[in-house]
């Protein structure tokens, strides 16, 4: 097992760092990768004999590297909770969207967007302001969460399929709600909305490189830990019980660090579906179900993702960009749609 | 040593035990048994300690259920479910292995072996890199007892070590979907590891594998104890017919050291009260 994970770690590393250099490379200015090698090693002190422009190094520490990390990041993030939530849910199929994160961090991100005007505190263009507004919206996704998480308790432990139902009813209020904040925006505030449901890395900066990384950090440090356990969590509730398994003490904490990885990331970013669902089914393909090695795998696996997304929603139609939610949308629903029908049995269950 | 002291459970409005009183020692298999809906189920989760809202006391070993960590009690007792359903494609070697959950914080020097040790005990170590949702019914719960068997020992070898006082083994319906032979196996593995001490407690449904097997009996109605005691006393058929609502000759045979339950197949169909409703009309 620990040659297969680390075999599955390397090769996702490699790759990892492979793409990360061709997105910063590509764009309206081009730079090779020696030259991105040499200008990222020079940051560091290494001198490299590469030759390039004087252009190149601002462009790529202030324009292309924060835009590459927060892909990777968010990717990483939104990877890693596809695994912990298939994981809770015992459900390949589970993903961030259905226990309302994406629901919840929409309608704070609308109500902020529309109504910031009346919140003193989110005037000012700081990281404080950042901050606050990653968090509220992080708040606002753990709310629709936990409502959705208490709508499930009967008996001191919650029921699994009862979750996905109130999943889908506060899907549903959630975004009646978004819609009612649509319907009382301007035109501006409307083209925020707009975009932000559609999810984009464009606003990148080294401050919400920094505002979204410890929401982040915490889950892709604090789930490997659960791997043993969500293991036996496959058997069933009450066998992981029996097998002993302090099963509401680890339910309570998937959530809320697949919330956390999600809902910042939201927060910033907007909604980019898909990924949460797709990365983990793909890397089980290869490694089995085991999470010691699922778990670092999506995190991973989830970066190259959303790197190589975002890299093609800016190179397709430059120098215009897609909105990278789009980009996943429409390779992630196939997959889905695959994943369907080809698990058709087991769902049938 | 178990005692289950004037325990009542309840599902919303329905009761489903009601005062139960059981005693069991180490080293005894005891069996359940009963009419559906009997309450063999409910005790046995309940002394596993899934419902946490019973009133009355379980004492295992001297200590009160309520009183102890779930992990604790993972140390102490195992139990193989009924209706396990795993989806997720996990090797046999791997399922077998999740039974050394509650040790992984203390040294795991015989993990592996106690691992291999089960899956051989239960025959099932051929299959140990298969996916364990493409085995069979009866295979799956070979693998389930194996890891449960896993969960239980502390070392390598059934005979190494006396486990009296410091072990209970809880089994529903553990030979469901076996082939004859592997129920023979697990059940006399059931009496093997109650020789080592260990406490064994199995719902079963057949007559013929509690006599062989068991050293006590209870048979449960209504979510009491209708009666308990060695199973010359119980499977008698006075007590059969009030608690399964059949008639039966108990039948003893030179070549048989137990005694054999037999239907009275007609008998039970002319004399059922079924019948008798719908022949009143």
């Amino acid at each position: 097992m620990q040659n297969k994970k680390s075999l599955s770690l390397s090769i996702l590393s490699t790759a990892l760092v492979f793409v990360m250099i061709i997105a910063i490379g590509t764009g309206a200015m081009h730079m090779s990768p020696l030259q991105v090698i040499g200008i990222l090693l020079k940051g560091i002190g290494i001198q490299l004999p590469v030759t390039y422009t004087e252009q190149m190094p601002a462009v790529l520490w202030m324009i292309r590297l924060p835009r590459v990390v927060l892909a990777v990041i968010i990717g990483a993030g939104l990877g890693i909770s596809g695994a912990a939530l298939q994981g809770l849910f015992r459900n390949p199929l589970a993903d961030p969207g259905l226990i309302g994160i994406s629901a919840g961090a929409s309608l704070t991100a609308a109500m902020l967007i529309v109504l910031h005007v009346y919140l003193p505190f989110m005037v000012s263009g700081s990281i404080f302001q950042t901050y606050a507004q990653n968090i509220i919206t992080f708040l606002g996704a753990m709310l629709t969460v936990l409502i959705v998480f208490r709508m499930s308790v009967d008996g001191g432990r919650s029921i699994v399929s009862v979750m996905l139902l109130s999943g889908i009813a506060i899907n549903a209020l959630c975004s009646a709600f978004t819609g009612l904040m649509t319907y009382v925006a301007d035109n501006e505030q409307l083209r925020n909305i707009t975009f932000w449901t559609l999810g984009s890395l464009g606003g990148a900066t080294w401050q919400t490189v920094l505002a979204v990384l410890p929401f982040v950090l915490v889950p892709v440090l604090m789930l490997p830990r659960m791997a043993p356990a969500l293991n036996v969590f496959a058997l069933g509730e009450q066998e992981a019980m029996h097998s002993g398994v302090q099963v509401n003490k680890l339910k309570t904490q998937l959530i809320i660090y697949a919330t956390m990885a999600v809902a910042a990331g939201v927060a910033v970013a907007g909604i980019i579906g898909f990924i949460g669902l797709v990365v983990p089914h793909i890397i089980r393909q290869f490694t089995g179900p085991d999470h010691h090695i699922l778990i670092p795998s999506t995190a991973l696996a989830g970066a190259i993702l959303l790197t190589v997304a975002d890299l093609l929603c800016r190179t397709i139609i430059a120098p215009a960009e897609l909105p990278v939610g789009i980009i996943t949308a429409i390779t992630g629903a196939p997959v889905f749609i695959w994943l369907i029908l080809k698990e058709k049995r087991l769902i049938a269950v | 040593m178990l005692v289950v002291k004037d325990v009542s459970l309840s599902f919303g409005n329905v009761p489903v035990l009601a005062q139960m009183q059981l005693q069991a020692q180490p080293g005894e298999l005891c069996v359940l048994m009963g009419a559906n809906g009997a309450g063999k189920s409910t005790l046995l989760r309940t002394i596993a300690g899934e419902y946490k809202h019973y009133r009355g006391s379980i004492l295992l070993n001297g200590q009160e259920l309520h009183h102890m960590p779930v992990d604790a009690q993972a140390r102490q007792r195992a139990v193989l479910s009924q209706q396990l359903n795993l989806q997720m494609p996990f090797t046999v070697a791997e399922v077998v292995a999740m039974g050394r959950y509650a040790y992984r914080a203390s040294e795991r020097l015989y993990d592996k072996e106690i691992v291999t040790y089960a899956l051989k005990l239960l025959q099932v170590y051929d299959l140990k890199d298969r996916s364990y949702p493409t085995l069979s019914g009866g295979q799956q719960q070979r693998v389930q007892m194996a890891r449960v068997l896993a969960q239980l020992l502390e070392a390598p070898a059934l005979h190494a070590m006396d486990y009296t006082g410091k072990k209970m083994l809880l089994l529903d319906e553990p030979v469901t979907g076996m082939d004859i032979l592997h129920q023979q196996l697990a059940l006399q593995l059931a009496v093997q590891l109650s020789r080592q001490g260990v406490l064994v407690i199995a719902v079963l449904h057949d007559f013929q594998l509690a006599a062989a097997y068991a050293q006590r009996v209870f048979f449960l109605k209504n979510g009491r104890v209708y009666a308990q005691g060695p199973v010359a006393t119980v499977l008698s058929p006075l007590h059969i017919r009030h608690c399964f609502g059949v008639d039966v000759s108990v039948l003893h045979h030179s070549l048989c050291a137990y005694p054999l339950v037999v239907t009275n197949t007609a008998a039970t169909l002319f004399s059922s009260s079924a019948l008798q409703a719908t022949n009143a009309y």
